[in-house]
């Protein structure tokens, strides 16, 4: 009898052909988050498997992060042949439980003596008897006693929930404006989540903001690659071409102006990393640049998509995610962002791109994009 | 690199370190023990206790209770004098540190009133005699504002404390006042003193409260009965030891005054637009080492950090507040607002600091101020 943790995967369930493809990108995620404890990881017949980690409290929690992890489930592996000996191990694991409980049989070896349905019965059977303050109820249960004849013999009875999605770098690669604020690391979670590989791109305002302020996003990128398998930030030195914009535009553009100059240099930046899509966390009507005008001028100065995955969640919602996911404690820290420095008192919400272009054409953009892009301090975390 | 944040904390002196080290690797003795060697570490506290009372210029009769810093000694003396009575009131100036601040305001019987500051932020003297009724068992007032530098009238409100409510104990918060502005304890009227040792080039994590002979109060740390019972738990022997070494060297005839003010004649040189916030800096209503000046209309982050990038650390109004609330407590307190409190910077020097050292700073700040006053927020 031995110890593990059985991991079952989701969606990718869905998967046709091209399943193994997925599953390997699973078992390359689950092995780079289990490496630091120790210990085997292995794909058998539809399931994953660990054994041998230092600490089974922490590997549970480092996999339930792993996007593409349904669930997982310390788990009893035991020889099959001896079923009345698999029976004795479930009575033990159901020892001292009250209440209501079920047993399900999953039975993918089909040459085994006993059907699903002869397992659930026998296994019921051997339970009522052996453990006295437990009752059969087949549709509402307390406790579910999953046992799974496979290679061998597994069973568990708790079921860990994990946080879904796909695995990181099934679905290529995006690059996300990090602002440290609430929104942009939900949005690049929620992106993640659907197996894209991210990069960060933030923009430091020094001496407008502070190295606490560029320390905080770090943290926030820290936080998001423990489920993002690593996170490359691109710290972009943003003070000059703020200074120019304050000096040289009309005060009512130079957020969205600066919004654009953001957009341009993500994308630049992107497309040196080989990633397919922008992603921010704006969402329809929050601050002025954010209206639907103003994001359609956003969207203009780059040739790459931007998912806004926030786009119809209201503040609320993003606040709890943030709190789920673990962000928002941090995203709340004071330090001013680059965004809100020079924030005019009258943004405009409906802007007029020939007013834009007028502003713009004051500035010198190559120079300036080009000065803040050879600047760029990259940091792994 | 260039520090002026002494008011936030010091580097420890070479003295006091030594001195630490030496209580941390020899005589280390539990000081309660009762072998011969353990007398030294006893004998080390006593000479200490001694240091503090002859600095302060401490009554006959009065007595060091060490601490852990500022902040418990404000405590012990608010909390361990006032919370078991019924009914009275305490006041507190209204530029007090949140040590003394927040422990008048969690006082449950008694109620915490507010000694209104003038435009110079010293206590307002006209209004005390309407303030101080027979009721009041409490005054707490700062000996040097830790923001503005501002000296308060310990005396003066000593005076006016004998006439109108002689029955009232007079509490002075000395962390930010502690040998570099002189206070006679015995001749101010004051009956307690908080003082702490890492703004003088002790380590942090000991400081003492002084009582003079008519201050009573109960313990709020219970235990093995150290410190007369006034304060239990294990003596810090190497901070105490420290401390003491920090007191006895603490560089004296450093002119911190002439520094200050050649600071200031700097900045206001080089920056017509700087103006001080607090009295005048050559006059001794300022403390000699803490200089409060804005600069509108660049915002003091912008230049605290655009001055951290030249290797020259400063404060903004009070290290215990910045990260809560953007404009100072205390400059509002003064009647200062808008542009003039969102640019207020705090340079505070200690005797390790050199006149050269005030002219780069001053000339750091000109170069960061020409490059930065046209992009304010519109």
């Amino acid at each position: 009898m031995e110890n593990l943790l059985l991991i079952r995967y989701g969606e990718i369930y869905l998967k046709g052909l091209n399943r193994p493809y997925f599953l390997r990108a699973l078992l390359s995620r689950v092995r780079e988050a289990v490496r630091p404890l120790g210990g085997q990881v292995w794909l058998r017949d539809a399931r994953l498997f660990v054994q041998g980690v230092s600490d089974m409290d922490a590997c549970i929690e480092r996999v339930t992060k792993v996007f593409g992890v349904h669930s997982v489930c310390p788990a009893v592996r035991l020889p099959k042949e001896d079923f009345e000996a698999v029976c004795a191990q479930a009575a033990e694991m159901m020892k001292g439980m009250t209440g209501t409980f079920k047993v399900e049989a999953r039975r993918s070896d089909k040459r085994y003596p006993l059907d699903s349905p002869e397992i659930n019965a026998k296994m019921g059977g051997y339970i009522l008897r052996s453990v006295p303050g437990l009752r059969v109820d087949v549709h509402q249960p307390d406790h579910l006693l999953n046992v799974e004849i496979r290679d061998e013999a597994y069973l568990y009875v708790k079921v860990i929930p994990a946080a879904g999605g796909m695995p990181v770098g099934t679905g290529g690669k995006a690059a996300l404006l990090l602002s440290g604020g609430i929104d942009s690391p939900v949005a690049g979670y929620m992106i993640a989540k659907r197996g894209v590989e991210l990069c960060a791109v933030h923009f430091y305002s020094y001496p407008y903001t502070s190295e606490r302020a560029k320390e905080k996003v770090l943290d926030l990128a820290r936080i998001l690659s423990a489920s993002c398998c690593g996170l490359k930030v691109y710290v972009v030195p943003f003070t000059d071409i703020q200074l120019k914009i304050h000096e040289k535009c009309a005060d009512d553009y130079t957020t969205l102006i600066m919004r654009r100059y953001m957009m341009r240099i993500a994308e630049r930046i992107a497309k040196a990393e080989g990633a397919e899509a922008l992603i921010t966390g704006e969402s329809i009507g929050q601050v002025a640049s954010q209206t639907m005008t103003a994001l359609q001028m956003t969207n203009m100065v780059v040739s790459l998509p931007v998912y806004r995955p926030l786009i119809g969640f209201d503040k609320i919602e993003i606040i709890r995610y943030a709190e789920k996911i673990g962000t928002y404690e941090t995203s709340c820290l004071p330090y001013e962002d680059c965004c809100t420095i020079f924030t005019p008192k009258h943004p405009a919400t409906h802007p007029k791109l020939d007013k834009i272009l007028e502003s713009e054409a004051r500035l010198d953009e190559e120079a300036l994009i080009e000065e803040a892009v050879k600047n760029v301090e990259i940091i792994q975390c | 690199m260039i520090y002026l944040d002494n008011s936030a904390t010091t580097r420890v002196s070479d003295e006091a370190a030594r001195a630490a080290v030496r209580c941390m690797t020899e005589n280390y003795f539990n000081p309660s023990a009762l072998y011969a060697p353990a007398m030294e570490a006893e004998k080390e506290m006593t000479l200490c206790r001694e240091a503090l009372l002859r600095a302060v210029h401490a009554p006959q009769g009065s007595r060091a209770v060490f601490v852990s810093g500022g902040t418990e000694a404000d405590n012990l003396a608010i909390l361990g004098s006032m919370q078991s009575l019924r009914s009275g009131v305490v006041l507190y100036s209204d530029g007090e540190h949140p040590a003394v601040r927040e422990a008048c305001q969690a006082l449950r019987n008694v109620q915490a009133r507010v000694l209104p500051l003038d435009r110079d932020g010293r206590v307002c003297l006209d209004r005390l005699p309407e303030l101080f009724t027979g009721d009041v068992r409490l005054i707490c007032v700062m000996q040097v504002n830790n923001e503005t530098g501002a000296v308060m009238p310990i005396r003066e409100i000593a005076a006016l404390r004998d006439i109108y409510c002689p029955q009232a104990l007079l509490h002075v918060d000395g962390v930010q006042g502690f040998l570099r502005v002189p206070f006679d304890m015995a001749h101010s009227g004051a009956d307690s003193y908080a003082l702490s040792g890492h703004k003088i080039h002790a380590p942090k994590g000991v400081g003492a409260l002084i009582l003079g002979p008519r201050f009573r109060l109960t313990a709020r740390q219970i235990g093995g009965g150290q410190e007369k019972a006034l304060r239990s738990g294990t003596e810090n022997t190497p901070g105490i030891a420290a401390l003491r070494a920090a007191v006895e060297h603490f560089p004296a005839d450093t002119d911190l005054r002439a520094m200050k003010l050649r600071l200031w004649e700097g900045l206001h040189s080089l920056i017509p637009q700087a103006v001080v916030n607090g009295p005048d800096p050559a006059s001794d209503l300022t403390a000699p080492h803490i200089l409060n000046v804005s600069l509108p209309p660049v915002r003091s982050e912008t230049m605290l950090h655009a001055l951290e990038g030249d290797g020259i650390c400063i404060g903004l109004g009070s290290a215990c507040s910045s990260h809560k609330q953007r404009v100072s407590r205390v400059l509002s307190a003064m009647g200062i607002s808008g542009l003039r409190a969102e640019s207020a910077l705090r340079f505070s020097l200690s005797p390790y600091n050199t006149p050269e050292e005030m002219d780069l700073t001053a000339r750091a700040a000109q170069k960061y101020y020409d490059a930065f006053k046209a992009f304010v927020r519109r």
